[in-house]
């Protein structure tokens, strides 16, 4: 029960409400999902606005509903239903295509109230028999329109429609005006709603664009099943329809043709005469121009750039050069004076050494002492740098003779005990040196050069000779594939050792043969017992004592060969005579060789007798 | 569209389906509406629901329950070490997550809860596919309130691998309310719920506070050491110690007695929801015996009078927490499949004495219906906006209140739009007066949380002409989500009306 308001009392607001708070709600129901909906449409109206508004405009649909009657209702012919215009027949002329479902049956409801039969019966007119009553071109009008199929099969050939296309003289002078309907009209067959409209000449390059690829992919609804000329239910048996719907199917394809051909000639003749697309073209044209001018001015510029940095640096350069030539100049030179400088103190210490030396007559009471003793000084001033020799000359020049002598002798002893440290460093050296080249020469050292790939490497060199196409690198490769040690060897390696090899003396040389003989006769022991003969070598080691044990030079190689051939072996002192041509070999040592060589021989025909053996097998 | 509504509880799993505006609960292919929520690994297959839990007397090693409490924990939390210490499968540590260990045939196998989750899941899907006849991958998911973030979120991944899509995840009380259409009214105005669940291991309860259709959580309690097991094992206990008394035979060694034993438990704790009293029967349950017992209700009652009182326990406590009273709350929600027993929903029908009790349908399916209702909401809407959590809404921040007179002429109050209502919101009144006076006076108050009201603004109608009957008086309120608000009345009879708009406090 409310209460009554007093004398005086007025609407007043007295205080401000409670500011709204938040808090978590459980996502579940649909009063959520209708909260969370309308919060996500962003709905700032208030609540009731928002209802309020959606219901004013479901009213206002149903209030347009206006009819108009067709002025010729009454006067149609039902027979000629094909050709009437069903929506002008409902009394929507004004709606058309835009008619929805729901206006059409209501527009239908009310007509049919109107000039139904039985209604007109009632009031007294005269009805025609059958299907001749023109009530028959409504009900025709609702079966082609309520129906989506045939609805849109009358849509497409709407007698209203203005299927013109505007020529170009005539878009060319006022495009917007003439174009602009055109496409409107024409944006109905879109089977997507909302395209893109003509726009103005303000529109953006993309706009245009997006309109144009519309237009040009326009995806079109228009068919045209309804004029077709023959109805497929009228025929009587299959074939007779198969005949009718091929017969349709070719016309509707030919206008369908017809049609695309009319749209595509629309956006061709809208797209030569479109203003802002020459407007476009230019400015496309332009920015290019101005692109490739910027480009060609970038290049210019860099190119100057390069030009002018390049300049630069050669002038830094020459400068640090001559800057560098000078400083070069200035330090020689000073080295020079400064050399001079102590050439001359050197020169003048010595002297004053020397001068002092003699005055206190080399330290020395005969002449052999003297002499000696003179060399040592001179000896000093060779050896002895400008410090030492002015602190000697300093403490000549103070000290007694005694001391003189005593500081003297001391400095020569340390000057010889010096030259004797050199000396045998000199020593050490020369024979590290040679111990190195012997490790490297002899085989098995630090290069891991051993017997056999010196073998290998000689039998290579001699393979490939001199000449050969990159000789180094082949030899190096020959060597890699046939060496057992599996060392890779470059063609520098392979150069160097050859190198070496060539400076090796001969003895080395041979030395190198005969271990690999050796290594040979080794390999081979286990092979046939005729070639074990270890009595002539036993005896050869026992003779070769006191011979030249020195390795056979090719020379005298050659000139024992020669000599064996002169002197055969029926030729009396035989031996005697092959030593005498063989200069600096005895009879002995001739002998040895000879055996030696017969050996080789022997041996190597087994051998070959072996590889033959096993062949055959 | 159909969509599914999935509750994957600790012990037990249900699904529903939404289809034709209405939520159903599916039976599997066992015929039970209700799949418990057991995996078994054996050499060639991996069994799910009762065949699993039966399969568990001889393959308890391999057979994984409640994966539901391991599920997006890390190894190192105490939850899921008391897990591995109750649960029969090895669980190891792999990169701070736990993974069961097990032995499908001859070779060993790690498998993550996720993998079980969604075998589990897969199995619901196949269920609910095979009463839709269709594919159909669309559904809500029910997780407890109590479910940290990395929980969802591998719910989520276990539902998505089944080949699900997760349109949302709700919390489970709040399903339940939806399942009972409760503060599903968007003029209703503010009420207080309570719902009560009892599952297999765990007990929640929540209050919630529905109003203009929106649910909120005021407060919650969760108990994981009682459940519908402690009343098996109580009353497992206590055959064992009839069976001892029998036949001198001790069971309590042998694990495999114990769990028949469990199962006949479990069976006969169902029957005595429905029956006075239920038959134990264990073939050769030790050393070749047959074991045959009966229970009576008030026997099973008896047994568990301690755990009854400790399930009753927490609304006291939480009532507390949310600062109401018994009478406070409006509906009473009951869930989980232990709240079916007699006596328990006695204790609670006395503790709220004229509250209505919601259990007309199967208590551990009403959850799962909940979800359905809600996938049948979601579905097919794109752009589902919020995802799982909360969402925060703008509501009323005390209610407005308009002065009325009561019969006997004393000073009331009539509440217009009740605190918490959610904004924007719109609320109308018929109001009445005495037909003879010749203006009204609407004053209009507003109550925050425990105080005075206090007066906001006084509206005069004047000019009424006088008349014999009972003049009515339609009364629109509409508030804006900052608070601000409009009133506007009009009289029935000659339609005077007036109106006032109250700016909100910024």
């Amino acid at each position: 029960m409310l209460l009554e308001a007093t004398e005086g009392e007025e609407t007043v607001v007295f205080k401000a409400a409670a500011a709204s708070v938040q808090v978590l709600v459980e996502p579940v129901g649909r009063w959520f999902e209708a909260y969370i909906r309308r919060r996500n449409r962003n709905v700032s109206a208030s609540f009731q606005e928002l209802e309020d508004e959606e219901e004013s405009s479901e009213e206002s649909e149903d209030e347009e509903l206006q009819l108009e009657e067709h002025p010729m209702l009454r006067t149609l012919d039902p027979k000629d239903w094909k050709n009437q215009d069903h929506y002008a027949v409902l009394g929507l002329p004004h709606l058309r295509y835009k008619a929805t479902q729901k206006q059409i049956k209501a527009a239908h409801k009310a007509i049919v109230l109107k000039h139904h039969p039985d209604k007109r019966k009632a009031a007294g007119e005269q009805i025609v028999e059958g299907d001749n009553d023109y009530f028959t071109c409504i009900t025709k009008a609702i079966e082609i329109l309520s129906d989506p199929v045939k609805r849109r099969a009358f849509d497409s050939v709407d007698p209203t429609f203005d299927n013109s296309v505007p020529s170009k003289s005539e878009g060319k002078e006022n495009f917007f005006e003439v174009f602009a309907p055109v496409f409107e009209r024409n944006a109905r067959w879109s089977s997507k709603k909302h395209g893109p409209s003509l726009g103005t000449m303000d529109s953006t390059f993309e706009e245009v664009d997006n309109f144009y690829s519309f237009w040009y992919n326009f995806d079109s609804w228009r068919e045209f099943s309804y004029l077709d000329e023959e109805e497929k239910e009228k025929a009587e048996c299959r074939d007779e329809r198969r005949w009718i719907e091929k017969q349709n199917r070719a016309s509707r394809a030919q206008r369908k043709k017809e049609e695309m051909n009319r749209i595509r000639t629309l956006v061709d003749t809208a797209y030569s005469c479109d203003p802002r697309i020459k407007k476009f073209k230019e400015e496309e044209k332009a920015r290019k121009e101005a692109e490739k001018k910027a480009k060609a001015e970038a290049k210019r510029k860099e190119q100057e750039e390069k030009e002018r940095a390049k300049q630069a640096e050669l002038e830094v350069a020459r400068i640090a050069k001559e800057k560098e030539e000078e400083e070069a100049r200035q330090a020689a030179l000073q080295a020079k004076k400064e050399k001079e400088i102590q050439k001359k103190a050197m020169k003048k210490e010595r002297q004053r050494l020397r001068t002092t030396c003699k005055n206190w007559n080399y330290f020395a009471d005969n002449e052999a002492d003297s002499v000696k003793m003179m060399e040592e000084v001179e000896k000093l001033c060779d050896r002895l740098e400008l410090t030492s020799l002015q602190s000697l000359n300093e403490i000549l020049a103070s000290a007694s003779k005694e001391d003189s002598k005593a500081a003297v002798e001391k400095q020569v002893e340390e000057v010889n005990a010096q030259l004797q440290k050199e000396r045998e460093a000199e020593v050490q050296a020369r024979q590290a040196a040679r111990s190195a080249e012997q490790a490297s020469g002899g085989g098995g050292g630090g290069k891991g050069w051993n017997e056999e790939d010196l073998q290998l490497l000689i039998k290579a060199v001699n393979l490939f000779p001199a000449g050969t196409n990159s000789r180094w690198e082949v030899i190096a490769n020959y060597m890699n594939l046939h060496s057992s040690s599996g060392m890779k060897r470059t063609a520098k390696d392979v150069i160097n050792k050859a190198k070496n090899l060539q400076k090796l003396d001969p003895l080395q040389k041979d030395e190198i043969n005969k271990k690999a003989y050796e290594k040979f006769k080794k390999e081979h022991t286990s092979v046939p017992p005729s070639i074990d003969n270890a009595l002539p070598s036993e005896r050869f080691e026992a003779s070769g004592s006191d011979g030249n044990a020195a390795p056979w030079t090719t020379e005298e190689q050659k000139l024992l060969e020669q000599a064996l051939k002169t002197y055969p072996v029926s030729t009396p002192e035989r031996w005697e005579k092959i030593a005498a041509a063989v200069p600096g070999r005895s009879k002995k040592d001739c002998m040895k060789r000879y055996k030696e060589l017969v050996e080789m021989v022997k041996a190597k025909k087994a051998a070959q007798e072996q590889v033959a053996a096993k062949n055959k097998k | 569209m159909a969509a599914i509504g999935i509750h994957f509880g600790y012990t037990c799993a249900c699904v529903a389906v939404f289809k034709d505006g209405r939520a159903d609960v599916v039976a599997n292919d066992a015929g039970d509406r209700v799949t418990p929520a057991v995996v078994g690994f054996r050499d060639t297959e991996q069994i799910v629901g009762i065949a699993a839990k039966q399969g568990q007397v001889r393959n308890a090693a391999n057979t994984v329950v409640k994966v539901k409490q391991v599920l997006g924990r890390r190894f190192d939390d105490p939850v899921t070490q008391t897990h591995k210490a109750e649960t029969k499968c090895q669980v190891v540590d792999k990169e701070q997550r736990p993974y069961y260990a097990l032995s499908c045939g001859e070779r060993a196998e790690l498998v993550a809860p996720e993998d079980v989750a969604k075998l589990i899941f897969r199995k619901m899907k196949e269920t609910a596919q095979s009463a839709l006849g269709s594919d159909v991958t669309d559904c809500v998911i029910t997780v407890p309130f109590e479910f940290a973030h990395a929980q969802k979120r591998a719910l989520r991944e276990a539902a998505e691998a089944a080949g699900f899509h997760v349109l949302r995840m709700i919390h489970e009380p709040a399903a339940a309310l939806l399942a009972y259409n409760v503060g599903q009214d968007y003029s209703s105005g503010s009420s207080h719920v309570l719902v009560y669940k009892l599952g297999g291991t765990s007990l929640s309860v929540t209050v919630l506070q529905t109003n203009g259709g929106m649910i909120r959580v005021l407060s919650t309690r969760t108990d994981h050491s009682i459940g519908g097991e402690s009343f098996t094992q109580a009353l497992a206990q206590h055959l064992a110690s009839e069976f001892k008394r029998t036949f001198k035979h001790d069971v309590s060694r042998n694990p495999r007695a114990l769990l028949k034993l469990m199962n006949s438990a479990d069976m006969a704790k169902h029957s005595l929801s429905s029956l006075g009293s239920a038959n134990c029967f264990v073939d050769s349950l030790h050393d070749g015996v047959d074991f045959e017992c009966s229970v009576s209700r008030a026997r099973f009652e008896l047994l568990c009078s301690s755990l009854f009182n400790r399930s009753i326990q927490p609304i006291r406590a939480l009532l507390e927490e949310a600062g109401l009273s018994a009478t406070d709350i409006n509906t009473v929600v009951l869930c989980g499949g232990s709240s079916r027993i007699p006596r328990l929903q006695q204790m609670i029908r006395e503790m709220f004495p004229d509250v209505e009790l919601l259990n007309s349908s199967p208590p551990d399916e009403v959850i799962a219906v909940g979800a359905a209702i809600q996938a049948g909401l979601l579905v097919g809407r794109d752009g589902l906006g919020p995802d799982d959590e909360s969402v925060a809404v703008d509501v009323c921040a005390a209610d407005i209140l308009l002065k009325e007179l009561d019969e006997a002429g004393a000073e009331t109050f009539r509440v217009l739009v009740p605190q918490g209502t959610p904004l924007p919101a719109r609320r109308h009144h018929s109001l009445s007066a005495e037909g003879k006076m010749a203006s009204l006076c609407l004053e209009i108050y507003q109550r925050l949380d425990g105080e005075q009201p206090e007066r906001l603004s006084k509206m005069v109608v004047r000019g009424l002409p006088p008349s014999e009957e009972r003049r009515r008086v339609d009364a629109v309120i509409t508030m804006k989500r900052d608070g601000s608000f409009h009133l506007s009345c009009a009289a029935n009879d000659d339609g005077r009306s007036e109106a006032v708009t109250i700016a909100a406090a910024s």
